[in-house]
């Protein structure tokens, strides 16, 4: 045994060890979620100062009619879409969280049997999380500020804007700061909820498979998820009435939506699994398609965290497309209705439409960087399960088919569920905010475009594949042994 | 295969060689079953055992005969269906959670089959583990304690490397160092060579049998390997549960003998 020379495991092996490529690298791990908070900060600072330098030209601008009504709307609007890109963050982010840790469970079920605290444990991963979060938002800040900066430069220099002296750095951009900050530092001890169900013998027992142990939660979960989603419907309804008479439901329909999406991912372990592992079935019965479609079953977490990170991205872009059908629709009829008090709200309309587009349109990209995260982290993680499925004569072409199989039942579930979702968010915003508009059609049905949700799926099974199919070749390169020898 | 060996194994009888010891671990009527009324399975059926302090028990018996279970009732990894597990007196089938893991922090150590170090720290630091577990530096005596083990494993040169890069005798030469640092009260080695060459096995043996006879160290060590238990100064058999013989030294011969009688007992 004098072994001068490495022999188990060679360093100098050309083929990365499964050791090598499950093996816990915190910032790669980290890297997606930095961003994360890095973008929703950069968003809210750009946004806030971008309201805060058009309050001054209008102020400045005694021409413009409305200026009292629209210096007063910048707000709640930046509220509303500030809002929902610290919420898609912290969803994000808390979902990227739980992956890392269920990649983690045979490291901290080893420090946990050598005698280390759960709490200590899960303090460690918060800390995780707010070093993230303060480092994300920082950067972000001084990103958002930048482009802000170098944005009013452009619009004045090309004339849309006055030449004014703006002080685009106001106190208030402390305010998207702080809280990207603070609800990184919340996803993190909520995503690490986890660390509390890992039991030092899960780093011995090598046959008992750690997905297993996952727990699908109890009923009492279930509760939890049924009446956050009844309670955020109610509230969206609520935010509907009150619509009726006072733009300003839009933010109790706002507050209903965060709420009701809430119930669906806490409940996304039990409603996921069944709608993943029924599409699934619709590739017919050959092994890799019944592999695949098992696979959503067996891991209840591992599907639901999979899957959320497409849903919300997916959800958001209905949301907010069945909104602004609405909100045209709306406009449009009341404007057939009383067309003196609408003059010349076309211009108006297109431009609101290509604003909230870009605006969503971050929150969208925020969902996507968590997606690809969360997707790629997962088949990486399954590199001993793959190498199991290679051992019993899967080849890697029977593979890859396989994750191909899952992706797009994942894809197919997330788009119908989202699009279901998003059309009742859309239809409750634009209603609340218009319901009570002079000439108001009063309720109306939702309008679903078709062109949009077909180029949703097309862009979710595209991500979804790519963010899959990479680390499940990365995954099978490694022989079965080796894949086999992996914690 | 003779119809000699085919006899029965011998009733189980008490250990005397050491028994005026004190005890460092004593399981009493230790029961652990699985599964709901109907479907019940028994992993262990009123183990009673008492390891005296200082000495190096090999635990043995064919699959499935809850060795491994009875290993992880009394390192408080498990919980028993009835009986009871103390452990220098305290019994530990009692306490709540964050005992347990005070319990394996400072009174425990563990030697796995799989190694487990962790890989992104180098050796120094795994070794150093259960100190920064306990959230506290090793003093002088303790560092210098580390050092001279460390250099009875004959790891002082590998003190800054890697796992990865380390043969499998090595990191199982690191996990033990990991494992005895603290002085536990007891090292629990769960087959400790089940992954390593017959003379890698033979050296890591020869390491835990010095640390029992040499420093005291009581240590119990989970095996099918006859090779293995002939280094221990008992060997616990288990079959079906049930502790079925107890005895003293003996060679790898005798200990494979019992164990086919076992097999074919089954």
């Amino acid at each position: 045994m004098s072994a001068a020379r490495p022999t188990a495991a060679s360093p100098t092996t050309a083929r990365p060890t499964a050791a090598q490529i499950t093996a816990a690298r915190p910032l790669r791990e980290h890297t997606a979620s930095i961003l994360v908070a890095a973008l929703s900060s950069a968003f809210g600072v750009s946004l806030l100062e971008t309201v805060s330098v058009l309050t001054t030209a209008i102020a400045a601008d005694d021409v413009t009619g409305a200026s009292a009504t629209v210096a007063s709307l910048l707000p709640i609007a930046a509220v509303v879409f500030l809002s929902v890109a610290v919420y898609v963050g912290a969803v994000v982010t808390a979902n990227s969280f739980q992956t890392i840790i269920a990649g983690r469970t045979r490291a901290i079920a080893l420090r946990r049997l050598l005698g280390s605290e759960a709490r200590t444990e899960r303090a460690s991963i918060v800390r995780e999380g707010l070093l993230i979060g303060l480092a994300g938002s920082i950067l972000g800040a001084l990103g958002g500020t930048v482009v802000t900066v170098l944005l009013i430069g452009t619009c004045v220099g090309a004339g849309f804007l006055p030449d004014l002296p703006y002080a685009p750095l106001t106190p208030v951009v402390g305010l998207p700061v702080v809280a990207v900050a603070l609800s990184t530092w919340a996803a993190s001890w909520v995503g690490s909820r986890g660390v509390l169900a890992v039991t030092p013998i899960q780093a011995i027992a090598a046959a008992l498979p750690s997905d297993q142990r996952e727990a699908a939660g109890g009923p009492a979960r279930a509760a939890v998820a049924l009446a956050l989603f009844l309670g955020g419907d109610i509230l969206l309804a609520a935010g509907v009435f009150v619509g009726l008479g006072d733009p300003r439901g839009v933010l109790v329909a706002l507050l209903g939506g965060i709420v009701s999406f809430l119930g669906v991912i806490v409940g996304a372990n039990r409603v996921l699994p069944v709608i993943l592992s029924a599409v699934g079935r619709l590739f017919g019965s050959g092994p890799t398609a019944l592999v695949a479609s098992r696979n959503a079953v067996r891991n209840p977490e591992r599907s639901a965290r999979s899957t959320v990170g497409l849903l919300i991205g997916v959800t958001l872009i209905t949301t907010f497309a069945v909104a602004t059908a609405g909100f045209q629709q709306m406009i449009r009829t009341a404007q057939a209705a009383q067309p003196e008090v609408y003059e010349g709200v076309d211009r108006m309309l297109v431009s609101t439409v290509v604003v909230f587009s870009a605006l969503m349109g971050f929150s969208a990209l925020i969902a996507a960087v968590g997606l690809v995260n969360t997707l790629s982290l997962s088949v990486l993680q399954r590199t001993r399960e793959l190498g199991l499925l290679r051992a019993l004569g899967f080849t890697r072409g029977q593979l890859r088919r396989m994750i191909v199989a899952e992706s797009t039942a994942l894809t197919l579930s997330a788009v119908v569920l989202g699009v279901a979702l998003g059309t009742f968010y859309g239809w409750a915003g634009a209603q609340s905010l218009l319901g009570g508009i002079a000439g108001s059609p009063g309720l109306v049905a939702p309008t679903v475009p078709p062109g949009l949700v077909a180029a949703l799926a097309v862009a979710a099974a595209l991500l979804t594949l790519l963010a899959s199919l990479a680390p499940a070749r990365r995954a099978t390169r490694v022989t079965p042994t080796v894949a086999l020898a992996a914690a | 295969m003779t119809p000699e060996t085919l006899t029965p194994p011998v009733p189980a009888r008490q250990h005397l060689n050491a028994s005026h010891r004190a005890p460092i671990a004593e399981t009493l009527n230790l029961s652990k079953s699985y599964g709901a009324d109907s479907a019940t399975v028994s992993a262990l059926r009123n183990v009673t055992l008492r390891l005296e302090a200082g000495s190096f028990t090999a635990i043995m018996g064919p699959s499935g005969s809850g060795k491994s279970t009875l290993m992880h009732i009394m390192a408080g990894l498990d919980d028993a269906t009835s009986g009871t597990v103390a452990l220098g007196g305290t019994d530990i089938t009692r306490l709540d959670d964050r005992a347990l893991t005070l319990l394996r922090r400072r009174r425990i150590g563990f030697v796995f089959q799989s190694f487990n170090l962790v890989p992104t720290l180098d050796v120094r630091q795994n070794i150093l583990l259960p100190y920064e577990l306990d959230g506290r530096r090793p003093d002088a005596a303790e560092t210098a304690r580390m050092l001279a083990l460390v250099d009875s494993l004959g790891l002082t040169a590998r003190l800054g490397h890697r796992p990865h890069e380390l043969s499998g005798g090595q990191q199982q030469r690191v996990a033990i160092a990991r494992a005895l640092v603290t002085r536990p009260e007891l090292v629990f080695a769960d087959e400790p060579t089940g992954n390593l060459d017959s003379k890698t096995s033979r050296d890591v043996l020869g390491l835990l049998a010095n640390a029992s006879r040499e420093h005291g160290q009581s240590i119990a060590m989970v095996t099918h390997d006859p090779i293995a238990a002939s280094f221990a100064d008992r060997i616990v058999f288990l079959a079906d549960g049930r502790v079925v013989d107890d005895r003293g030294p003996s060679s790898a011969h005798e200990i494979s003998r019992l164990m086919l009688d076992l097999e074919v007992a089954a």
